[in-house]
């Protein structure tokens, strides 16, 4: 009966720790990846130039694995959204990374889905770009948050669709 | 036997271990570390990292323009696709080193630019700190007609 509670215990960890486990987007040259890196402000990790706190959220970040790698971090969970407001409470530390590892010969990147500090502690899903936008547009939904940010609606309404003000396309 | 057996066993346990380690340090001393950066000139389009390096839509020329916005708004880097073909990541604009939704670079998406910069070239990945946008010719790849806007058509 104890080995029953504990098979079903362990089972139901497995359960757990799968739904934190990277899906497959099917996209060239991914593969689903869990390492183990420290967090790094790649200009800083490139040219020494080092501002505090990996530049505050204003650049990009990468991880350094362990093997000397350096790989930048592209994109997250969120829709057309990066990773740095995921990453950069983890300056310089090391984290678990969960996510799509996209050896593309073009160029090398990291999707990050899911991440927690190495020492131990929660996974967070990477959706920190929709959380913050939200908080900074007073509470609307971020699940389609480039339809109603008022900057690319800004720039839209000056330069189109198409970028070039009253272009349009021959279907239209 | 089975102590010789065992003692061979964990002598080539530790041996491979060892090399192992040997060469995992070599590999980490030997490789990775950035070149000194190369001074370079690029000539090319402005485009999304995401979505042109994963191919997950058309996204080149004035069919992604608005698409690229948002990405470049969200945070996702900013590269030039050069005339040469290769992807270069920008890390630093004319003395910004805002490489996260930097406004000097959403308003130039999707522009041909020729940028005066320093090169590094680092695990696969070109990296890109512009010193100077020397030339802006402004939207000149019209993809619109063939793609229409991408990605959802609107």
């Amino acid at each position: 009966m104890r080995r029953i509670f504990i098979g079903a215990g362990l089972i139901a960890l497995g359960v757990i720790a799968n739904a934190q486990a990277a899906e497959e987007w099917g996209i060239d040259f991914e593969k689903k990846a869990r390492v183990e890196a420290k967090v790094v402000d790649m200009a800083c990790e490139l040219t020494g130039n080092c501002p505090d706190n990996c530049g505050n959220g204003k650049r990009q970040l990468g991880l350094l694995m362990d093997d000397g790698r350096l790989v930048p971090v592209i994109k997250n969970f969120d829709i057309f959204a990066g990773a740095t407001n995921d990453l950069i409470k983890h300056c310089n530390k090391r984290i678990v990374a969960d996510g799509l590892m996209i050896s593309n010969p073009k160029m090398p990147m990291f999707a990050l889905q899911f991440s927690k500090p190495a020492e131990g502690g929660k996974w967070s899903r990477a959706n920190q770009f929709g959380k913050d936008w939200s908080k900074a547009n007073g509470g609307k939904n971020s699940g389609q948050w480039f339809r109603t940010d008022p900057v690319v609606a800004r720039i839209i309404k000056k330069d189109g669709v198409f970028g070039i003000p009253g272009l349009k396309a021959k279907s239209e | 036997m089975d102590r010789r057996r065992l003692s061979l066993g964990l002598i080539a346990t530790l041996t491979m271990g060892f090399t192992g380690t040997l060469g995992f340090a070599g590999a980490k001393a030997a490789v990775n570390k950035a070149a000194a950066p190369k001074r370079v000139q690029v000539t090319g389009e402005i485009i999304d990292t995401w979505c042109y390096v994963t191919e997950i839509m058309f996204a080149q020329g004035t069919a992604h323009h608005q698409c690229a916005v948002w990405c470049a708004l969200g945070g996702i880097p900013v590269s030039v696709l050069g005339k040469d073909g290769k992807v270069y990541m920008v890390l630093r604009v004319e003395g910004d080193d805002t490489s996260v939704a930097n406004p000097k670079l959403i308003t130039i998406q999707t522009s041909e630019v020729t940028v005066d910069g320093d090169l590094y070239v680092r695990d696969g990945v070109n990296y890109l700190m512009v010193n100077k946008i020397a030339d802006n010719k402004g939207i000149v790849n019209l993809t619109q007609d063939e793609y229409g806007i991408q990605p959802f058509g609107k």
